[in-house]
């Protein structure tokens, strides 16, 4: 094949071959510039994002790019424009701190930028190959994100915490996809969903354990139970703004790579996975509500409702069907909102002029920062999944799909552990309404953070008004991915 | 805050006030139509793809609870605004209490079922608000908690209910529900029935959940009598009047509803005798209330539905008087407790008046509505054929009750020696004259029935029996078997009231002694969660990387042996094991003993050597398979990593000094052991047919294509030629690697 033909083929990945060019250049630029570069290589981060999202939009119906190794289509599109949206607000909340903590490092936002290039590649990948480059491509740089402030102890344990059981989990991912190469004899997904569909009879048990090592490594991306030990001391050892980016970007990467994993290449198969998916669902919806219970730091507590909300997002994909997709998809795109302002709003957490993260530390805040409490208290209530507020149509779309396939026990649970997960967030509310103050928190906030915090609030008020245009989307990707 | 103080005349106040009024009159209007079966209906597309339409439709039902809310509501929203001392607080409050209004009429007046769950958490969320008010109280804010978690959950359980619900009728039209479901198995519904009657009994505070609503009385005067009379806890109420169309030919619904509401009747009535705070008392009666609505909403009969409706009217509009008379009575004296007031008549005139006009009617004295009300209930109870002994029982009991314990509330607090009044200040005029007012109604309305009989009553009746109903109100039915009862209610009343504080010491007694109640449950499930939420974390996330990794082994164990033994135990049979070659014994024996010193090794040096035995080990069994290109990687890789280990030796704490108890070692020994079974199992099941098709190809194509006939070497230098570079490029990338972090290690200890 010559090189005139081979061009068009790589159209469907323009976004990501965009988004590495800029990477290196803005690397080369940041090591020539040093650290005062700073300032420019976040909006230019900003900037870089904003084209890819346009080039995600633009190329149309997408298809398959690099023989098939990558493909796009209007699911890839919308997992990439919610991860551009999550990575393009993380690099936003970090200006400030890096500037405040004397912590500017120039690779800070190259970073995010290849971690989101990673991302963009694991939505769409169509091959193991390609699912496990990618993946660790996201992975390596966040693991050097997560200990990017080497002075500190609680941080370079927490890198070295992540660094360590994420190598392990990518060892299981490689054992179950060399698994299901030994037994299926190939990589495509395609190619997988090819073989499935054509066999007949009982799975080997070799496929099974492959997939189950598979489930394994992506339920460590998600931080899902079993594999979600790393989440909480990651969450909050690493700064706050790479917290922030942990909370949302990777993991709407990586539940859209399980999307794709489960309902493309496996979903002849449901009758393995689903079991594991209604185990691994169950688990983290009551770990993630149990463990949030006794926390008092706000961004452990963020660590565990994070785990409950990944317990919920698998409920979607054990349903496995279209509308669990599109509940997934839903879901995500109100998770967004209320975790990037849920952490603007632990970024504006100051007392004289130094981070806190307790929760105790928002006591009395309804009265000293009346805006900010009602921000707040309006984040809190939707993940709490309370209504008319974003977050519980996610959580509604998903049971409903669970419904739907006759999970009704999955459901129930679900709804059981949200009475728990309400009532970790309703303490807040309470803290923040009916506690005494001890000392009152700074009231300098600086105006990157006052936006994404009001216009998150805004959007996740508002989002009742607009939940059919985004519905809509959310289920023409679904469509796209696993037919009507 | 504004800079102009707002006063009781505040702009906010007046507007929830004027809204509200309108509310109320055009629900006034609305009367002759629904009368005629002309529904006045609103329909807004919403998400049309998950099927949720804003949809809000006016029958009798909503009709008569959209009158009492705005009804209520006006009166409670002036009295709060005199209540409130201060005009921040003063518009906080009647802010709140006109969210809820809404939150109230939206419920009642939605005809989907998604849209009646999101105002039903509404109110919820604003009651939250509303009971902690007074949040610099402790007892507050634990009423206000619990009270949302009751609440809460119970509304999540309806969530469910309501799911199954629409998905078993395929429509989330409450109107069209009983059309669509009238042809299913009653036994299908009952999943559905039960997650909704969990919604409703918390809610309506039914026993076992009933103990929240008491404890709510933390909050201000003017919350409690509209939250617990017209509002918040008749929403579940409500919602079994809503749904009793489609499940009262269930066979669960009839013996739950009534076998619940008669328990929660006469329970609630004996705890409110035990009270001496008044306010307290009260409560309890409200959840008698309640379980008598429960009770006769279990009936299919027109007169026993006929019953709850009025009772409804009766009960909101007695209850909120008495609660606001209380507040009076609380502002005056500063006490709430009965043994403590006495003739309070001559300082609060028109407050008695207000009082014995809504306890006469909580007596079901004529000629007052309560009087109506309780013939009508018993009738009711007459005529509910399954079981009227069990139902006149427990309303005879429990109006009796009620009977002594109005008159503890008016005779006993307002005749008499007057008490001392010092601690108090006397009350604002609005607060007088709202009880008057809704007192005077109970009266006017118990005078002239056909008021509210036709207009109101008689339409919601119809709407809860899905058929047309004659219901006549009327003070005087002649001498018939509901008089009788009412006379031998009276007397056993009034017998009670004189016995009042020796049952009341009494009960105090047994109450003491009870080894469970709803409160200390919840108290016990709280912190059993609590607890065991804490030892869980400390347990699975104590932040050690060593337990972190072992619970991962342990789950892959799990479901490796989970795979292995779960299905088809048969073809265990079917495994067959090859005899072993001897250098493969060789090979594996390497391994062997190399995990053995690894395991054993005192020092880190011999650990590390039988680490690199295990790797060696490995590698001959790749070559031994024919994997020379993955034996070569394996090699190298083995080769460096300790390089790596080795270089890093001298910075860590010596081996010797890390001890490990017995008690680890035997748990890492375990853990070991059970990630090994499993793997073991799963790879013997695994059985792998052996697929020869790559190898007999480069057997057969060396030769002719790359002309060689070592197979070997052609497969790395020509086959795979760009892999074999790939995989020394990413070796060299390692060595670079570790020459950096040698060279780190000079560099840093030149720095020292």
């Amino acid at each position: 094949m010559n090189a005139v033909t081979s061009l068009p083929v790589m159209m469907p990945a323009s976004a990501e071959i965009f988004l590495a060019i800029a990477g290196m250049v803005l690397l080369m630029i940041g090591v020539f510039r040093g650290e005062s570069s700073l300032r420019f290589l976040s909006y230019a981060t900003i900037a870089t994002f904003a084209v890819a999202a346009i080039l995600v939009v633009t190329q149309g119906g997408g298809g398959e790019a690099f023989y098939g190794l990558f493909v796009s289509e209007g699911f890839a599109q919308f997992a990439k424009i919610l991860i551009l949206i999550g990575s393009a607000f993380a690099v936003l909340l970090s200006r400030d701190y890096l500037v405040r903590e004397q912590a500017g490092r120039f690779e800070f936002p190259i970073l995010i930028l290849f971690a989101t290039l990673g991302m963009l590649m694991m939505v769409s990948a169509n091959d193991l190959m390609s699912l496990y480059m990618s993946l660790e491509l996201q992975s390596l740089s966040l693991y050097v994100m997560a200990s990017i402030r080497r002075d500190t102890l609680k941080a370079t344990e927490a890198g070295l915490k992540y660094f360590v059981l994420g190598a392990l989990s990518s060892g299981m991912l490689l054992y179950g996809c060399s698994m299901i190469y030994g037994f299926a004899g190939t990589t495509s997904f395609t190619g997988l969903a090819a073989v499935f569909a054509a066999q007949t009879g009982v799975v080997p048990l070799g496929l099974v354990i492959g997939i189950v090592f598979l489930i394994a490594g992506l339920a460590f991306k998600v931080s899902a139970v079993p594999f979600h030990m790393w989440t909480p001391d990651v969450y909050e050892g690493a700064p706050t703004p790479v917290t922030a980016l942990f909370a949302v970007a990777p993991k709407i990467a990586a539940l859209a790579l399980f999307v794709r994993a489960m309902m493309d290449p496996f979903a002849d198969l449901i009758g393995s996975w689903q079991q594991v998916l209604v185990f691994v669902s169950i688990a983290s919806m009551g770990l993630g509500a149990l463990g949030a219970l006794v926390q008092t730091n706000i961004k452990r507590l963020m660590a565990y409702s994070s785990i409950g909300h990944m317990g919920y997002l698998l409920v979607g994909i054990a349903a496995g069907n279209q509308a669990g997709v599109t509940g997934v998809m839903l879901y995500l795109a109100t998770y967004i909102f209320m975790n990037v302002g849920t952490f603007a709003m632990i970024l504006a957490m100051r007392r004289d002029g130094r981070l806190v993260e307790e929760i105790g530390d928002l006591a009395g805040l309804s009265k000293t920062h009346p805006m900010m409490a009602l921000a707040l208290m309006i984040f809190m209530f939707s993940m709490a999944g309370i209504p008319p507020l974003a977050g519980f149509f996610g959580k509604w779309y998903v049971f409903m799909a669970a419904v739907d396939a006759g999970l009704f026990g999955l459901a129930v649970i679900g709804i059981l552990t949200s009475v728990i997960g309400a009532f970790y967030y309703l303490r807040i509310i309470k803290i923040m309404y009916f506690d005494e103050a001890t000392q009152p928190l700074d009231d300098a906030v600086s105006q990157d953070l006052r936006v994404i915090l009001y216009g998150s609030a805004v959007v996740t008020v508002l989002f009742v008004l607009f939940i059919s245009p985004v519905y809509d989307a959310a289920k023409v990707a679904a469509i796209s991915l696993v037919g009507a | 805050m504004t800079t102009t103080k707002p006063d009781r005349y505040d702009v906010w106040v007046m507007a929830t006030v004027a809204i509200s009024l309108a509310g109320f009159v055009v629900g006034l209007t609305w009367i002759p139509g629904i009368a005629a079966s002309d529904f006045p209906t609103v329909d807004w597309p919403w998400v049309e793809g998950l099927g949720i339409d804003l949809a809000f439709r006016v029958d009798g039902l909503s009709l008569l609870f959209v009158l009492l809310i705005t009804g209520v509501g006006v009166p409670v929203l002036g009295y709060a605004a005199a209540y409130a001392s201060d005009g921040a607080k003063r518009r906080r409050l009647c802010l709140l209490l006109f969210a809820f209004l809404l939150a109230m009429l939206g419920l009642v007046t939605a005809d989907d079922l998604i849209t009646l769950f999101v105002f039903w958490e509404a109110t919820t969320v604003i009651s939250y608000l509303l009971i902690g008010f007074d949040h610099e109280r402790e007892a507050a804010r634990r009423s206000a908690l619990q009270g949302l978690l009751v609440t809460a959950a119970g509304g999540l359980a309806l969530l469910a209910g309501l799911v199954l619900l629409g998905a078993e009728a395929g429509t989330f039209r409450l109107s069209e529900l009983p059309a669509a479901l009238a042809d299913t198995d009653p036994s299908d519904l009952t999943l559905s029935l039960v997650l909704i009657l969990c919604g409703c009994f918390t809610k309506s505070a039914q026993l076992p959940f009933h103990f929240w609503l008491p404890n709510a009385m933390a909050a201000p005067t003017p919350v409690s009598a509209y939250l617990h009379s017209a509002t918040m806890v008749k929403a579940g109420i409500y919602l079994m009047a809503r749904v009793h169309p489609v499940y009262s030919d269930h066979e669960l619904w009839f013996p739950v509803l009534t076998v619940v509401g008669a328990a929660t009747a006469v329970w609630a009535s004996i705890q409110a005798l035990r009270q001496t705070d008044l306010k307290l008392m009260l409560a309890h009666t409200t959840v008698m209330a309640l379980g008598t609505l429960t009770m006769f909403l279990g009936s299919s009969s027109p007169v026993a539905v006929a019953a709850a409706a009025t009772f409804i009217v009766v009960h909101a509009l007695y209850k909120s008087t008495l609660f606001l008379v209380i507040g009076v009575i609380d502002r005056r004296t500063g006490t709430r407790d009965r043994r403590l007031v006495s003739g309070l008549s001559s300082v609060l005139p028109m407050t008695a008046i207000a009082a014995f006009a809504g306890a006469f009617s909580m007596a079901g004295f004529p000629p007052f509505l309560g009087f109506i009300g309780k013939e009508l209930k018993y009738e009711g109870a007459l005529a509910i054929a399954e079981e009227p002994g069990l139902v006149i029982v427990a309303a005879v009991a429990a109006n009796a009750m009620m009977v002594a314990i109005a008159l503890a509330v008016s005779v006993r607090s307002f005749l008499g020696q007057p008490s001392d009044v010092d601690a108090g200040t006397p009350p604002p005029r609005l607060m007088v004259a709202v009880p008057l007012f809704l007192g005077l109604c109970g009266l006017i309305f118990g005078l002239a029935p056909s008021l509210i009989g036709e207009t109101i009553v008689q339409p919601a009746a119809t709407a809860v029996l899905g058929m047309p109903a004659e219901i006549k109100l009327a003070l005087w039915h002649g001498v018939n078997l509901p008089l009788l009862l009412s006379i031998v209610t009276v007397v056993l009343g009034i017998g009670l009231y004189f016995w009042l504080d020796r049952i009341t010491l009494g009960l105090d007694r047994i109450g003491a002694r009870l080894p469970v109640s709803g409160d200390r449950i919840y108290d016990a499930v709280l912190h059993t969660t609590l607890d065991g939420a804490k030892r869980l974390t400390s347990v699975v996330q104590g932040g050690r990387l060593p337990v972190y990794i072992g619970l991962s082994f342990a789950a892959v164990g799990l479901a490796l042996l989970v795979g292995a033994v779960g299905d088809e135990a048969e073809t265990w049979s079917a495994i067959r094991l090859e005899p072993l070659e001897p250098w493969e014994i060789a090979s594996l024996a390497l391994l062997a003993v190399g995990a053995a010193l690894a395991i054993a090794g005192r020092r880190r040096l011999t650990a590390l050597c039988g680490l690199a035995a295990v790797g060696v080990g490995t590698t001959l069994v790749f070559l031994m398979h024919g994997a020379v290109d993955v034996a070569v990687t394996q090699f190298m890789v083995e080769a460096l990593i300790v390089v790596f280990v080795a270089a890093v030796i001298p910075k860590i704490p010596p081996f010797e000094s890390i001890r490990r108890s017995v008690r680890e070692r035997v748990a890492r020994g375990l853990l070991a052991a059970f990630v090994g079974l499993g793997a073991t199992l799963a790879l013997l099941r695994l059985a792998p047919p052996v697929d020869r098709t790559i190898t007999s190809f480069y057997e057969q194509m060396s030769v002719p294509e790359a002309f060689g006939r070592n197979v070997v070497n052609v497969i790395l230098v020509d086959f795979r030629a760009l892999d074999t570079l790939g995989e020394v490029a990413v070796v060299v990338i390692a060595a670079f690697g570790a020459f950096a972090l040698l060279r780190g290690r000079r560099f840093s200890r030149g720095a020292e």
